[in-house]
């Protein structure tokens, strides 16, 4: 859980800091716009520079978003893969005929077996993840001898390898974008800012006031929540409960002995936290004044003219080319 | 003088037959200090819901600064009645101390300018203006107390209900929160304390004590304090030196100057 | 010896991993049987996590405990052949709230629910729980109603007979009596009094409330930032140099016997711990 990165707000000091909330929400979501509008790696390209060169004027590290993206890779990989393998567009690239024999395959069953034993010691997981992959591509195409029952074809297509980098850029940096808006802005302010972009949806009889107070409420009781769980957890520990063994019936019971106490003791708290909201005088749906608010400045305005620049500029050169 | 608080035969029922409340009879007095006492399940918490209308009462009259306490009037009561709660955790709706404070002032609509004045003076008042952007989890259950204090004196009521509020603190928070009760009433407050610790009552000027529902006795503390036999009944336990002079008494060991210190010392706490 | 720390201490990971050190250097000895220790100390100075150290839930960062002769350091956890699952049964830890551990759908069920996680037969466990609840001072009633339908009092006593079920040798209880009235309090206490004397269990009760303190320890430990400050005789703990340097609460009977052999110039002998105590004493001491 502390590794994940996503969604969690890292102190600083660059100008992505001091912009108003609403303005990166509404930059982040113009900038996917446009990521989603490019049709040509070239213009994605240069997209992933632009994006960079946020991270580097901003002063965030790239590692950080590195570790924001790591939950991702395999989403990555696997689209990567699976566009490689499977898309039979467009010119051939490269072609390599594989041999399939009980030997072959027992070599590959043993590689898979080897590297999910070994995987927790390499550091660099990504890397021996393909390493593996490459080892099962060489003994299938190299090693051919009688027992072969059957041949087949690993042919990389051009438009295979495009599609899957493409992919790949796109959701880079769709993912960078979102982690520099997470990083940016403490959760508070993201519920403002959302608060303030929502309020038109009053015409649909959404309340934004009362969802920013929901969330506002669930940021600050996570913690508390955790901590509970934690203790929950020690307190039916110190019963007996060993909640890293035990047969699938006694995880059943593992689990709603940590449920059930959680259940009642969050029922009780929102009925207590409703009387003491409510004690002071807060009544939903009703008018309220704010300590904090949201000053628009000439940056926001900047940022939100050379966004809609990106994103006009993406539509037009889809529109002419 | 038209009392800040009065009750005229309030009963409640939380359904068909448990009778939380019967026929409670009360005037509070404007700057009064005020303990309820009562043992656990007394009805002690039900009548301060009642106080600020989160509860109904389903006979009986509730007026507060001569205001008829009914759906209408409801949130004009909240106005002057604020109420901190027994458990520290689920009353800070804020994400830090300063967004706390702020909950109830954005609530009743105060200009920012404002708001951020009073946060300034009663985040001070009760000491914690070195925490104000601290968040929940990095405060002890006292200091949370503190927060839910500042917050109800940034409200400007006439009233506080102190519901259990220091039942759940370690002695140093607990020392803390009788210190502010004391000043404020000092300042002109009108203070009820809900307990059951004797020693929490020993400074207010009036004890009311219930009895599954009922008003058991109520007077002037100094009066109650001293009831043996009507605390005794409401498994609450005498102050020790009262309980020492009744002992002697029983015993009928005659020492004037004893008794007299006795009696002092249970004053003083 | 029952529990042993040599030098433990417990540093909890914090966000941003700076670290929060909750126990520092701790060195205790704790019998098996017959022992009344109070466990006091402010909130956050670390009375919870030490406790939790006696059951093996959590295991030290630094130095060594010694359970019931099962060693346990900062390896233990990722050591998969150690069992602290037998420790937990031998050392009873009842969390500050009921809540926490009440699960099933009647208290029967739930007092049963340790002990036959260590592995008793049903009928054992059923005759356990028809035991304790009356240990806990309730009816037998009570087994077969609800555990969320009763009072907080209640409620405590139900989860404090679901780790007496499960036969411990020493009985942890951290702020067992807080919320509750003085009626409720006092019988509580009486409760615990019993099973230290008729069990002969070790009974360690972490609590703000020095009357307790005073009354009923054979033992105190004070705790405060993590570093255990005293650890001995209830009646030297209350000197008037510890009260000024930790800030201590004075217990009532204690100040108003100083408060009369002061004031009157009398002794109070033997220092009375109960009210009956003094009550006594005061008689002789006047006649």
């Amino acid at each position: 859980m502390k590794n994940v990165v996503i969604g969690r707000y890292i102190p600083g000091h660059s100008f992505l800091y001091h912009l108003d909330p609403r303005t990166k929400i509404m930059a982040l979501l113009i900038l996917m716009a446009a990521a989603f509008v490019v049709d040509d790696i070239m213009h994605l390209l240069i997209g992933l520079a632009l994006v960079i060169g946020v991270l580097l004027i901003g002063k965030i590290s790239i590692k950080r978003v590195y570790l924001g993206l790591r939950p991702l890779m395999f989403l990555l990989i696997f689209t990567f893969v699976f566009q490689v393998l499977f898309n039979r567009q467009g010119p051939v690239l490269y072609e390599e005929t594989l041999y399939y024999s009980p030997i072959t395959i027992g070599l590959v069953v043993l590689t898979v077996v080897f590297w999910g034993f070994t995987k927790k010691f390499i550091r660099f997981r990504l890397l021996y993840f393909l390493l593996m992959l490459f080892t099962i591509l060489a003994i299938l195409s190299l090693i051919q001898e009688p027992l072969t029952f059957r041949t087949g074809a690993f042919v990389v297509h051009e438009d295979g390898l495009r599609l899957a980098f493409f992919i790949m850029v796109r959701l880079i940096i769709i993912v960078t974008l979102s982690t520099i808006l997470t990083i940016t802005t403490k959760p508070t302010d993201l519920n403002l800012g959302l608060e303030q972009i929502l309020k038109p949806l009053k015409l649909v009889r959404i309340n934004a006031e009362e969802v920013a107070m929901i969330i506002s409420i669930s940021l600050r009781y996570i913690p508390t929540l955790l901590d509970e769980a934690n203790k929950i957890m020690l307190a039916q520990a110190s019963r007996g409960v060993d909640f890293e063994e035990g047969k699938l019936k006694e995880k059943v019971v593992q689990i709603v002995s940590l449920l059930v106490p959680m259940f009642i003791i969050s029922f009780k708290r929102s009925d207590e936290l409703a009387n003491a909201m409510e004690a002071r005088s807060f009544v939903p749906g009703q008018p309220r004044t704010r300590l904090h608010v949201l000053k628009w400045k000439l940056n926001d305005s900047i940022i939100i003219v050379f966004s809609l620049t990106i994103l006009i500029t993406t539509i037009m050169a889809r529109v002419l080319i | 003088m038209q009392p800040m608080i009065s009750l005229e035969g309030v009963s409640f029922k939380y359904n068909q037959s448990t009778e939380a409340l019967k026929d409670v009879n009360l005037t509070i007095k404007k700057g009064e200090w005020v303990s309820i006492l009562g043992h656990n399940g007394s009805g002690k918490s039900t009548l301060s819901k009642l106080l600020v209308g989160l509860l109904k009462a389903s006979e009986g009259t509730i007026k507060v600064d001569g205001i008829v306490l009914n759906e209408d009037t409801v949130y004009d009561i909240r106005k002057k009645i604020g109420i901190v709660f027994q458990n520290p955790d689920n009353q800070f709706v804020g994400v830090t101390v300063r967004d706390d404070i702020a909950f109830g002032l954005e609530n009743l609509q105060i200009e920012r300018q404002d708001m951020i004045k009073r946060i300034d003076t009663y985040v001070k008042k009760v000491d914690m203006f070195d925490f104000i952007n601290k968040e929940p989890s990095q405060l002890s259950g006292g200091q949370k107390q503190r927060v839910a204090i500042a917050g109800i004196l940034a409200m400007e009521t006439d009233v506080i209900i102190f519901d259990e509020a220091t039942s759940m603190l370690d002695p140093k928070g607990r020392r803390m929160i009788l210190s502010y009760m004391r000043e404020l009433n000092k300042e002109g407050v009108t203070i009820i304390t809900i307990t059951h610790d004797m020693k929490e009552t020993i400074e207010s000027d009036r004890i009311v004590i219930l009895k599954n529902g009922s008003v058991l006795k109520h007077g002037p503390s100094n009066d109650i304090l001293n009831d043996k036999e009507t605390l005794e009944k409401s498994n609450l336990e005498l102050l020790l030196p009262l309980e020492l002079m009744h002992h002697l008494e029983q015993h009928n060991i005659q020492n004037e100057r004893l008794k007299k210190h006795l009696w002092q010392l249970s004053l003083n706490g | 010896m029952a529990i042993k720390f040599e030098r433990v201490s417990f540093q909890y990971k914090g966000i941003d991993n700076k670290g929060y050190l909750a126990l520092s250097d701790v060195n205790l000895q704790i019998d098996k049987e017959g022992e009344f220790i109070t466990l006091i100390g402010e909130t956050g100075s670390g009375k919870s996590t030490l406790a939790q150290h006696m059951n093996a839930l959590i295991q030290p960062t630094e130095g060594r405990i010694s359970l019931f002769g099962l060693k346990i350091d900062s390896t233990t956890k990722k050591k998969k052949k150690i069992k602290l699952n037998p420790i937990r049964k031998k050392v009873g830890l009842v969390f500050q709230f009921p809540e926490y551990q009440l699960f099933e759908e009647t208290v029967e069920k739930d007092i049963m629910f340790g002990p036959k996680n260590f592995g008793m037969s049903t009928e054992d466990a059923k005759r356990k729980a028809e035991e304790m609840i009356e240990v806990v001072g309730l009816h037998k009633d009570y087994l077969s109603r609800s555990p969320f339908n009763l009072s907080g009092g209640e409620k405590k006593r139900v989860s404090i007979a679901g780790i007496l079920a499960m036969e411990p040798d020493i009985l942890i209880l951290d702020e067992p009596t807080s919320g509750l009235d003085p009626l409720g309090r006092n019988a509580l206490l009486e409760v615990f009094h019993r099973i230290h004397t008729t069990l002969n269990k070790t009974v360690i009760i972490i609590t703000h409330d020095m009357n307790t303190v005073y009354q009923y320890a054979k033992r105190v430990l004070v705790m405060r930032e993590g570093v255990l400050v005293y650890d001995g005789d209830p009646l030297k703990l209350f000197s008037r140099g510890n009260i000024d340097k930790w800030n201590l609460d004075v217990p009532d009977i204690l100040s108003l016997t100083r408060d009369l052999e002061t004031s009157f110039n009398i002794t109070l002998s033997p220092p009375p711990r109960t009210r009956q105590d003094l009550f006594k004493a005061l008689e002789e001491a006047l006649s």
